[in-house]
């Protein structure tokens, strides 16, 4: 049985924040009753990059971190299975400092997500680990995505992925989303991930 | 092959404190006992609230079990917490990671070394102000193209023709003013959207997006970074104040990821006060394009407002500069496609947002007029726009500013094209007009934001201080004959 789920502050912008702030292109498309993916991270890795691929939608993607202060949510279908699938604002750990972290966390703590996403950096892993961590030790089902695998690739930085995936025990993809690169297999986890689960 | 994330654990002492707190904690939770246990180990105050919530009876006895382990260690737990998970981050990462050779060229790195270095940086930074904004948005965008919408299509096409329309079809007199004519939906507010403000904010956001998507706006955040302590904002703020010069709405949202009050409440009075949004900076632009000197006071006038400002802000609210740390990405090539889309989109969300407003801004004035409120209006304005030795139709622009920033612009753009301004009433006009009240779409995201009694709080401030300031200028400049 889930739980009754409180959210942890509640989010009194939320509401009508929907309505005004489509400056940022966000997309607000009904994924209630859907299977539940989030996309979470630190600042800047491209996890709207990857939300555009998914859904087909487009949300606001720049080169700087905070471009998403808003949550955006569409669908996509991965295999036969159409997902709901939210894009959220940057956060750098669990415990949150400033607003937008503090939106994502509740939604961790209250959307009862069937899968998280976490996208990093793959230049930054070992910045990026300890919140791969932590989405673990919350008991959450967690993919680990390395992204701009390019520029990692480009510094000399090679990254043992499978070796990666049994350390962790998690399913591990790199990927340059904005050149299309890792989403099959990353789509193809996703769907092994989803029928694992049911 | 062991699994080092199952597996890890953290020193006994915590291990026993998340032990103890798992088996207080009644209730289930989305997330595990475990991380809970972690947060409030932690000292996250929300968590605190959520078990208060939902199972006040356990709080008392888990706060005690975090203040024995707190005794335990010299340091915060959370930066034991986060050490621990670093160091098995780490030991992973150096398992998976083999460094070769670089690949990359220097040339990036370079570069970007030359953006913050203040040396190199600040001509970095006025070659893309002057390349990208006075020649780009400015010369071309609300130069050439809106030449050609406004005057020559507007103007010289479509409106006599839909006069000519309107006073064949329609015999009634104020039904004709309603839909064309000077204040006529289809002839003011239709022509103000689509030929002068569209053009501008479009190009301006190109040029916006390539920035962006560059990665240059972190590297100038860096740079600007001292200056911005002295105002009581950090680097961070530069992505809202440049934002800013964009669309006022969009950067007070923006704001929100300034990381204390004093930071957002900053901000955004700034960015109602002495930031020019771009349909107002590419009007602007155009009406003193032809005048350097007026340019430069302008724009010298708006940078001494903005410090001074910002300076007397930060000496009267409350609080310390927060840090700064910002992630700094690499420079990148631009994608093409995705600077359109971008610029597409948020030329729609603009388009969609001002459309309805500028054509209710037409029937407002429309009815103003029909009753004479309008007029009574007009006539308070006017003697304050006198004393700024202006034109008495330049109440106009500040009336039509009043309900939208760009729109009092747009006024200005119209007046200008009669010629009845001179260079030092053009930088008075557009002096004040950029420093008086934020549109109605910015003040609605003020409310929103910040609270109506701060946002009223701010508008009441800059009302007057908008006219004073103009008026001062306007005495200053006479007095010296610089103008």
């Amino acid at each position: 049985m889930k739980d009754t789920g409180t959210a942890i502050v509640k989010n009194k912008r939320s509401a009508a924040d929907r309505e005004g702030a489509g400056c940022h292109a966000q997309v607000q498309q009904s994924v209630d009753h859907l299977p539940k993916i989030l996309l979470v991270g630190t600042p800047n890795v491209g996890k709207s990059v990857i939300f555009n691929k998914l859904t087909g939608a487009y949300v606001t993607v720049s080169n700087y971190p905070g471009t998403t202060v808003e949550v955006s949510k569409g669908r996509g279908r991965i295999g036969d299975t159409v997902y709901g699938i939210i894009d959220t604002p940057g956060m750098y750990s669990m415990m949150p400092i400033t607003e937008e972290e503090l939106v994502t966390r509740d939604l961790l703590l209250t959307e009862d997500p069937d899968l998280v996403i976490h996208v990093t950096d793959a230049k930054n892993l070992e910045r990026m680990l300890p919140m791969t961590l932590q989405l673990c030790e919350s008991g959450l089902p967690v993919i680990l995505v390395l992204n701009v695998m390019d520029e990692a690739e480009s510094l000399g930085l090679e990254i043992d992925v499978r070796k990666l995936e049994s350390l962790l025990g998690i399913p591990v993809v790199a990927t340059v989303a904005a050149a299309n690169k890792g989403l099959d297999i990353l789509k193809e986890r996703i769907r092994k991930y989803g029928e694992s689960v049911a | 092959m062991e699994n080092l994330l199952h597996d890890f654990r953290y020193n006994e002492s915590l291990e026993e404190a998340i032990r103890r707190i798992e088996g207080l904690l009644k209730s289930a939770y989305r997330i595990s006992k475990r991380q809970i246990a972690l947060l409030l180990l932690q000292g996250d105050e929300q968590i605190e609230k959520l078990i208060d919530d939902r199972e006040p009876g356990s709080l008392e006895g888990i706060k005690q079990v975090v203040k024995e382990t707190r005794e335990k260690f010299d340091q915060p737990l959370s930066y034991v917490i986060a050490l621990e998970r670093q160091e098995l981050a780490s030991r992973i990462a150096a398992d998976v990671i083999t460094q070769k050779p670089k690949k990359a060229s220097r040339v990036s790195e370079v570069l970007s070394r030359l953006t913050i270095q203040p040396l190199t940086g600040i001509p970095i930074l006025l070659l893309v102000l002057y390349l990208g904004f006075y020649k780009f948005v400015g010369e071309l965008g609300a130069g050439t193209v809106v030449d050609f919408l406004e005057g020559t299509l507007f103007e010289e096409h479509l409106n006599p023709w839909i006069n000519g329309i309107v006073e064949t079809y329609i015999p009634w007199k104020p039904l004709q003013e309603l839909i064309a004519m000077d204040y006529g939906v289809l002839t003011l507010g239709l022509r103000y959207a689509v030929a002068i403000i569209l053009p501008i904010v479009g190009f301006f956001f190109l040029v916006f997006s390539v920035i962006e998507d560059s990665g240059y706006l972190p590297r100038l955040a860096l740079l600007v970074d001292r200056v911005f302590k002295k105002i009581g904002l950090s680097g961070r703020a530069v992505i809202p104040m440049t934002l800013g010069f964009g669309c006022g709405t969009m950067a007070t949202m923006v704001s929100r990821t300034l990381e204390t009050k004093r930071e957002k409440f900053i901000a955004t009075f700034l960015l109602a006060l002495a930031i020019p949004c771009s349909a107002q900076l590419g009007v602007i632009m155009s009406l003193l394009s032809s005048h350097p000197g007026a340019m430069l006071i302008w724009l010298l006038f708006m940078a001494v407002i903005f410090l001074f400002i910002g300076f007397l802000t930060a000496k009267v609210v409350p609080g310390t500069p927060s840090n700064f740390y910002m992630e700094v990405p690499p420079l990148r090539m631009p994608k093409l496609s995705n600077v359109l889309a971008k610029t597409f989109s948020r030329m729609q969300w603009y388009f969609v947002e001002i459309l309805p407003l500028f054509l209710l801004g037409s029937v407002i004035i429309w009815l103003g007029n029909l009753t004479g409120v309008f007029n009574m209006l007009l006539s308070l304005v006017e003697p304050i726009v006198k004393l700024m030795d202006l034109p008495a139709e330049a109440a106009e622009s500040f009336v039509f500013g009043f309900f939208r920033r760009d729109y009092g612009a747009a006024g200005l753009y119209d007046l200008n094209s009669t010629g009845a301004l001179s260079p030092r009433q053009l930088v008075v006009a557009a002096a004040s007009l950029t420093l008086f009240v934020p549109c109605v779409a910015q003040f609605t995201m003020m409310i929103k934001e910040r609270g109506l009694k701060t946002a009223a709080g701010m508008a009441a401030i800059i009302f007057p201080f908008a006219f004073l300031a103009g008026i001062l200028l306007n005495a200053l400049l006479k007095l010296t004959g610089v103008l």
